[in-house]
């Protein structure tokens, strides 16, 4: 078996297309394509974009027999696997609209798993539910009592007969997929793309983002389910013809070391990751690793989908500057699944731009004042941001405060974007899409930034959500076990998330609870704490506390933030007395 | 063919490494989660050595079924015979 090459005789058209159709229609005239690693490292599936062409088409008109109407969706279970991709694009061919569904199983986790694929089956009303065979048993089990008319691997649509229609595929006005953001896994959001939207957002990533040449090639580990990996990873080289190196992600959390080696090995040129990535590398990597690497190829090392932290990657660019990695190939970029993907991105070759302000203005008037970065001082103490660089043509944003001003330059406040890669809005969710979707096309991102000129500095977010481990966390989700407990009442649980001594969140949740007897008291912690890890895989401080010390905004609503003081002021007070 | 005993034994053996000390005493039906504290981080490294002390790859879906080490080493016995 062989690997899709590099270089090839197919000019390089920088991903001027208008639906994912005419851009696989286009690839596929070339040679490069998709490549599977196994868990050691080794090739084991190549995927041509000639080949997967053939292969969607083919699979397409087998679908269409199943009588569906147009734009029904299709889901997915979102494994990196050969077969996912070619379901994904039998979809486009079809006319049917694909729905990446999460491929991730904790331990102990079954039940936890098959709820979740419940929930989003049934929030997109799949008509039909596709997985490998290792996923199978659990997409059964979910689609249970759902109705959902076709369910199957492969091989089972394989067995179906051809459709004597003829295949039409989709228009740049109909929808390209539905992605669930990686929110709420209680409250699913199904974001709308149509093939308008990201096609734009794929072309301008190839042209201004990545800036794709002749001889790139791409190396992922990112998962299909998630926006980056999908679009930005999966899509993007399609859109561009190169050739991409696929490892799974559990591989990659398991043998972080094997993202290096096909670096290494295939030259890879363009990765992205988010920054727990970089830092699983460099916390896993053992002395005597660095000299079997080689990263001098590597040109373009992305870095978004969470709070960017400085050290982290320059821990990395530290540790693998012997193997040649260049600390000027990191390139930030910020977005959402609700631009299709890109927002903004540094620029090239010019590393990580790093802005330090005054924490004391900031905190206390949301001013981003620059300072030399000297650290902490006598007079006052910095903060350091990373600069996401600027916003993608196309796209207009504006900084707002809480009334709905526009806010002047290194000031902080809501970000509100406008342009083609938005969002038609949340699948069946009027009530969701209007809260973030203005009717003159703003989009409230939910995260706080300041911008210089026009770039965009994020310093953090609107929304609650934290991420551990490159998982997103939401504080909904915590407090709704909690709420499930016979002695707890809704509304009466609050999480929120903390910073530790060694600068780590930890999540938090303060119950108000009536119960006295200390053995009962620690009976719900216990319990509380137990299910917590199950279902969130998270470590959670549970802190009972009396009637009334939550607090709560005038319209009843909780409000976190100042829970979270309230919570901060009773710690340092403790310390004090201990 | 190595018998669920031996198994058992490495996978208690890579705990006893893994996790840190001073924590509760490593039992094959002690729950990996919720009595010995592991974290999905941690869950990967064990897997990551498990593999290669036994020269097998565990697929994706055996995970969400291992609540414990004995369950663990069930599994785990399946593979090597199967490989």
């Amino acid at each position: 078996m062989q690997a899709t090459p590099t270089f090839h005789n197919l000019p390089l058209q920088k991903g001027s297309f208008t639906t994912l159709v005419e851009a696989l229609d286009y690839a596929a005239r070339g040679e490069t394509g998709y490549n599977f690693y196994s868990g050691r490292g080794e090739l084991c599936s190549v995927l041509p974009y000639a080949n997967l062409q053939v292969e969607a088409r083919s699979l397409a008109k087998k679908m269409l027999s199943i009588g569906l109407s147009r734009g029904s969706r299709v889901a997915l279970i979102a494994d990196t696997h050969p077969d996912f991709v070619v379901f994904f694009f039998a979809c486009q061919y079809a006319g049917l609209t694909p729905v990446p569904l999460p491929a991730v199983i904790q331990l102990n986790g079954r039940q936890e798993y098959v709820r979740q694929l419940g929930r989003l089956l049934d929030d997109c009303q799949a008509k039909v539910a596709l997985a490998t065979d290792e996923f199978m048993p659990f997409l059964t089990e979910a689609a249970d009592d759902l109705m959902i008319p076709f369910i199957g691997s492969l091989q089972d649509v394989k067995n179906l007969p051809d459709s004597a229609e003829d295949l039409q595929p989709k228009g740049p006005k109909e929808l390209a997929y539905l992605q669930y953001t990686s929110g709420s896994t209680r409250f699913p959001r199904g974001v709308m793309i149509t093939q308008k939207a990201v096609c734009h957002n794929l072309q301008i990533i190839i042209q201004h983002g990545v800036k794709v040449r002749t001889g790139d090639r791409a190396v992922s580990w990112l998962p299909f389910y998630h926006d980056m990996g999908l679009i930005g990873l999966l899509l993007v080289p399609m859109a561009c013809q190169l050739s991409v190196d696929f490892l799974r992600t559990r591989d990659f959390a398991m043998r972080p070391r094997l993202w290096l080696k096909l670096l290494s090995e295939n030259k890879g040129t363009i990765s992205f990751s988010p920054p727990f990535g970089y830092d699983l590398v460099a916390r896993r990597l053992r002395d005597g690793d660095v000299e079997a690497y080689d990263l001098r190829s590597w040109r373009v090392a992305g870095a978004g989908a969470e709070i960017i932290r400085p050290q982290t990657l320059a821990r990395f660019a530290e540790r693998l500057a012997p193997a040649g990695f260049d600390e000027q190939a990191f390139l930030a970029c910020y977005g959402m699944a609700e631009c299709s993907l890109a927002v903004t991105f540094g620029s090239l070759e010019d590393g990580l731009k790093i802005d330090h302000v005054n924490s004391d203005q900031l905190l206390e008037h949301g001013r981003a004042i620059p300072v030399p970065p000297a650290g902490d001082q006598e007079e006052y103490r910095s903060t350091s941001f990373v600069n996401c660089g600027v916003l993608m043509p196309d796209y207009d944003f504006e900084i707002r405060d809480s009334e709905g001003h526009t806010l002047p330059e290194r000031q902080c406040g809501a970000l509100f974007l406008r342009g083609a890669s938005l969002m038609s809005g949340y699948f069946g969710n009027l009530k969701l899409t209007r809260e973030v979707l203005s009717e003159d096309g703003w989009f409230n991102t939910g995260d706080i930034a300041y911008r210089i000129g026009s770039e965009i500095v994020i310093t953090g977010r609107a929304k609650d959500m934290i991420i551990i481990n490159g998982r997103n966390i939401w504080p909904q989700d915590i407090e709704y076990i909690a709420e499930c407990q016979d002695e707890i009442r809704t509304g009466d649980a609050m999480a929120f998330f903390v910073h530790n001594s060694q600068g780590e969140e930890l999540a938090v949740m303060m119950v108000e609870c009536r119960i006295s007897e200390q053995q009962p008291r620690l009976d719900l912690i216990n319990r509380l704490s137990r299910q917590i890890r199950q279902e969130l895989g998270i470590d959670c401080v549970i802190e009972l506390v009396p009637r009334g010390t939550l607090t709560r905004t005038t319209s009843g609503k909780p409000s976190r933030h100042a829970t979270k003081n309230i919570y901060l002021q009773k710690i340092a007070t403790d310390s004090q007395m201990s | 063919m190595k018998e669920h005993d031996d198994v058992l034994q490495k996978i208690l053996e890579i705990l006893a490494v893994t996790l840190p000390e001073g924590g509760p005493e490593i039992k094959a039906d002690l729950d990996l989660i919720d009595d010995l504290g592991l974290d999905s981080m941690k869950v990967l490294e064990i897997l990551e050595s498990l593999e290669d002390s036994f020269d097998i790859s565990i697929p994706m879906n055996v995970m969400p079924g291992v609540r414990t080490a004995n369950d663990l080493a069930r599994e785990l016995q399946k593979i090597i015979k199967s490989e």
